[in-house]
């Protein structure tokens, strides 16, 4: 039940800021969010304060606690989104692989735009009901519908559809930019209906994943990956598993066996690659290695 | 249907449940439910606000005008803090009983029961078992977020979880029905407890039962349906299957675990640990020299 502190990843994006003067915008957006309920708390106070009979008062105000944090999450939704408009007509966001240096206009706008966005979708991440989330996703571009839930793990905030149904599992992650090296990729990542991604799985951009297929727990699919509809994928990179057969009706009594452990461990075997060095390098090949290494610190240090 | 079963042969009934069987592991995160539940929230919220406003009211209501006694302003203005976080744990309490009391009527009505449903909006059983993970996320979300530590615990007691104080699960993931913990369980940062879980269209809700001195690692996923024996231990990152058992006293890793080695350091814990079954503290007073005795077993 609810996502933990080691697993909150949070919906933000791992950005690094490129520079530190975008936070502007952060703390105006802060600002900004932090007046109309000011205003509220003041009317409030004007209409029913009474010193001498404060039952009104204090009847109703949990209620406009309530109500002043919901209205918190949509100013700051409404600037940030004017803000937004305004930034991508400055430049258009866009798919690619950029240099993740401040060199890079593409990386600089991406840094920015995530700034832009993350105090409201940190504020509806805190509203313990996934409500505020998806208006979070939907007004910032991301193609979602309510019945979805992408609550307890961390989903980008662009780039990304969803179909009807998809659950991501608890302290998934689900991304269109990555930073590899000294590189960013963002890709377009596009989920289908009834999708269930697991626990711990990581969706990498670029990843489509047709409808009614499942990525297991604990797996990792690779940039631009294909996961074909209707199939179960596991494994690091996932592979296709077997066919999902539970979509069909009927199954109630069939379903809740398991074959034996040890036969599933041979299946899952061929799905997890096995990494280790086939070299086996003998003690007297380490020590002329140590010896080539040797020489050649000793020239460059001849040379300069 | 039925005809379509009589007309199989029995090696393709075999392959069919073999197709069908569930040996992978997906999650059990679904909050996917409809805004109509938020009308639970309002209630405990306000009412449990109301209980907030009151103790505010009683902490400011008998202060003098500043003019003439400064100093009981002084020291109110000093308690601040503690009253806030006091406020703060009425909060948290009212809302915990708000809510029980909600799903006391929900169990009322309808009464909890493990098996496989159909996850779709028209099914009781769905419906039910989501509003009653709604009603408890509110809760634990909000004592998740506060820095007391072991008062999650608490609040699992009181949720239905069988569980006492010597286990600890402070930074895990764990449903809130049909999980049963022995003594001294300990559960790793980032780990899955999963009581239900939504495959394809069906909801399979088991019992989970972690026996006695059961140490699950950091971001492990235990499926619905499984066991543990007395001393065993799931690796970190590794998973179970449904229904799977595992042995006592054996260490278990890989997706799906299989036995890694025996887990020769419950000798140690044999010398302290209390005998479960019959309830009786076990005492070794005279003459055991613990770094002895561990060398001797250790073979170190």
């Amino acid at each position: 039940m609810s996502v933990p502190t080691s697993m909150r990843v949070g919906p933000f994006t791992a950005t690094v800021l490129v520079k530190k003067k975008y936070l502007i915008f952060y703390f105006f957006l802060m600002w900004v969010s932090m007046i109309p309920i000011l205003l509220e708390f003041w009317f409030y106070w004007q209409w029913l304060w009474d010193p001498i009979r404060p039952v009104h008062f204090y009847i109703w105000l949990p209620l406009l606690v309530f109500g002043m944090y919901v209205t918190m999450v949509f100013t700051s939704l409404f600037f940030a989104k004017i803000l937004l408009i305004i930034v991508n007509s400055i430049h258009e966001p866009r798919e690619g692989v950029f240099l993740r240096d401040a060199s890079d206009k593409d990386y600089r706008y991406w840094s920015l735009r995530n700034t832009i966005k993350r105090w409201p979708v940190w504020l509806a991440h805190k509203f313990p009901f996934p409500f505020l989330d998806n208006v979070c996703f939907k007004l910032f571009g991301v193609k979602t519908k309510f019945t979805n839930s992408l609550f307890e793990g961390w989903v980008d905030v662009e780039f990304i559809d969803f179909g009807d149904n998809v659950v991501v599992g608890q302290s998934s992650t689900v991304q269109s930019s990555v930073i590899i090296g000294n590189l960013l990729i963002i890709r377009k990542t596009v989920i289908g209906e009834n999708v269930r991604i697991g626990a711990h799985a990581i969706v990498m951009p670029g990843t489509h994943i047709g409808k009614n297929s499942v990525l297991a727990a604990n797996s990792v699919t690779t940039v631009e990956q294909e996961l074909e509809a209707g199939w179960i994928y596991l494994g690091v990179p996932a592979k296709k598993f077997k066919k999902n057969r539970f979509f069909e009706d009927g199954l109630e009594d069939v379903l809740g066996q398991v074959g034996d452990v040890e036969e599933t461990r041979k299946k899952y075997e061929q799905l997890y690659i096995k990494r280790y060095d086939k070299h086996h390098t003998s003690y007297k090949e380490r020590k002329e290695l140590k010896k080539e290494i040797r020489e050649e610190e000793r020239k460059r240090s001849e040379e300069t | 249907m039925e005809q379509k079963k009589n007309n199989l042969t029995n090696q393709d009934q075999k392959d069919d449940l073999k197709e069908l069987a569930l040996d992978f592991t997906i999650s059990s995160a679904v909050s996917r439910v409809n805004i109509k539940f938020l009308a639970v929230y309002i209630p405990i919220f306000w009412l449990s606000g109301l209980l907030v406003g009151i103790a505010f009211y009683e902490f400011t209501k008998n202060l003098p005008p500043i003019q003439e006694n400064w100093e009981a302003w002084v020291i109110t203005l000093v308690l601040i803090p503690f009253a806030l976080f006091s406020l703060l744990f009425i909060f948290i309490f009212a809302c915990t009983f708000l809510s029980k009391l909600f799903l006391i009527l929900i169990n009322i009505i309808h009464k909890p029961k493990e098996g496989v449903f159909i996850a779709q909006i028209g099914d009781a059983d769905f419906e039910f078992w989501s509003l009653r993970t709604e009603l408890k996320k509110l809760v634990i979300w909000l004592i998740r977020n506060c820095p007391l530590p072991w008062i999650d615990t608490l609040a699992f007691r009181w949720f239905g979880v069988n569980m006492d104080f010597s286990s600890h699960l402070q930074d895990s993931w764990c449903d809130m029905e049909f999980v049963n913990f022995g003594r001294n369980v300990l559960i790793g940062q980032g780990a899955v407890v999963m009581s239900s879980m939504i495959v394809g269209k069906y909801l399979i809700i088991k019992k989970v039962i972690l026996n006695d001195y059961t140490v699950i690692g950091g971001l492990a996923c235990v499926s619905p349906g499984t066991i543990t024996g007395k001393d065993s231990l799931l690796g970190a990152l590794s998973s179970t299957i449904l229904n799977q058992t595992l042995e006592s006293g054996w260490i278990y890793f890989g997706i799906p675990a299989i036995k890694l080695k025996q887990n020769k350091l419950t000798f140690i814990t044999e010398m302290t640990k209390r005998s479960v079954d019959d309830e009786e503290a076990i005492y070794f007073d005279d003459g055991v020299n613990i770094e002895e005795d561990k060398k001797k077993k250790l073979n170190l």
